[in-house]
């Protein structure tokens, strides 16, 4: 299983909104919504391993962190992300991460 | 603290208004060891997790410890000064620079009661170290103490986790919670039978203060949490002799005490009986000093070992 991860993105909420809509409309069952959300789990995971390339580096004050169930989320204030093209000024972010190592035992490809 | 400033130094002690020190109690007099006065006052076991009552209490020792450390190096050079009338003028070619004027030579030590009726500072044999030897001046500086305590409930480390800030929980590399504050700035390693660790802090008083600290974050979470059997396990010491030291030489003739393997660690150790501290020495002349309970055993040993080292000083 891929991680669940992305479905809290603008992306994510996006999609999530839209199958809430034709759930309600009774245009899809409940169950294939489920299945559409899986995978665009898998759709972007695989995106962002494989077809991301770019570089961004950040740097910030750590307010505070946390390390639990193999997924850190930090917290930051201050922060500069900067890319070659540009730079962003952030006054605090939040940082949820997973392992991209191991996605679990039972990774399906 | 402020308003001790325009009295000579000696006499702070008289003129605490917190009396934390009684005037007229020979807390120091040249002829007690350097323990006494510096350990923590007995602590009476509050549960009550209120940091208020705590700070209070650090503060008064803190007080305390600064007022015996002034007065223990005051005995310090009066001792040397004692000692320096006697001795040979060659003999004190290595003083170290605690003689200032304002020591007094004859009278005896301000804030103890005249025991001695003679107006001279005795120099009786009731000192513990050899009365010719004269002490370093170079004090120990506490770099880390590690305490324990018993929270006296279990806890659900996963939720601690989830909620407390600065906590990593990873169960499958270590089964314990560990957490992290800044003030004191401290780790706490947090186990589910409810028994904790706390290190880094760089007193006593700071390891408990922020024992508490742990313990109330734990408590804020739900947990019935109580302070019990706090104690100090381990405090590690460090300072410097400020002259480089012949290893080689030390580990021939205290071969029962030093282990000194140059190829596997630099520094020689030293494994002193009395008190029970393990040293370790530096070509340098850096000292690293720990396994005491106690800050006096730090103390204590680095005055062991400070006439050896200066016998195996490299010229």
């Amino acid at each position: 299983m891929a991680y669940q991860l992305y479905r809290n993105t603008t992306l994510g909420n996006s999609l999530q909104e839209s199958l809430d809509e034709l759930i309600q409309s009774q245009q899809i069952t409940p169950q294939l919504a489920l299945q559409v959300l899986r995978q665009f789990d898998k759709a972007i995971n695989s995106a962002l391993a494989q077809r991301v390339r770019n570089r961004v580096n950040f740097r910030g004050s750590l307010n505070t962190y946390r390390f639990c169930d193999n997924v850190w989320t930090f917290v930051l204030n201050d922060v500069e992300f900067r890319e070659v093209t540009e730079l962003i000024k952030v006054d605090k972010v939040k940082i949820v991460a997973c392992d991209g190592k191991n996605t679990g035992s039972n990774t399906t490809e | 603290m402020d308003q001790n400033n325009s009295l000579p130094p000696y006499a702070q002690g008289l003129a605490s208004p917190q009396g934390a020190m009684t005037p007229g109690i020979p807390i120091f007099s040249p002829m007690m060891p350097y323990g006494t006065g510096l350990t923590p006052q007995p602590i009476q076991n509050t549960n009550s997790l209120s940091l208020l009552e705590e700070q209070q209490r650090q503060q008064q020792q803190q007080q305390a410890q600064q007022q015996a450390q002034q007065q223990q190096q005051q005995a310090v050079a009066a001792v040397q000064q004692s000692t320096s009338q006697q001795a040979t003028p060659g003999a004190s070619g290595q003083t170290p620079q605690l003689f200032h004027s304002q020591t007094l030579t004859t009278a005896p030590l301000p804030g103890t009661t005249p025991l001695y009726p003679s107006p001279m500072t005795p120099m009786t044999p009731i000192t513990p170290a050899t009365p010719a030897s004269e002490s370093s001046g170079i004090v120990p500086q506490l770099q880390n103490i590690v305490s324990t305590v018993n929270l006296g409930c279990k806890l659900d480390l996963k939720t601690i986790a989830l909620r407390a800030r600065n906590a990593e929980y990873n169960p499958k590399r270590f089964a314990a919670v560990i957490m992290r504050i800044r003030e004191p700035r401290t780790t706490a390693l947090i186990f589910s039978s409810g028994k904790m660790v706390c290190t880094g802090a760089k007193s006593e008083e700071q390891s408990r203060l922020a024992a508490r600290k742990y313990a109330r974050v734990v408590q804020k979470l739900g947990f019935p949490a109580k302070f019990l059997d706090f104690k100090i396990q381990n405090m590690v010491g460090s300072c410097d002799v400020k002259f480089p030291i012949r290893l080689e030489g030390l580990v021939l003739t205290h071969q029962q005490f030093s282990s000194y393997e140059p190829e596997l660690f630099p520094g020689l150790i030293y494994r002193m009986i009395k008190p029970r501290i393990v040293l370790l020495i530096f070509v340098s002349g850096k000292v690293v000093l720990t396994g005491a309970k106690v800050r006096a055993e730090i103390y204590e040993a680095f005055e062991n070992i400070y006439p050896i080292l200066k016998g195996f000083r490299k010229t």
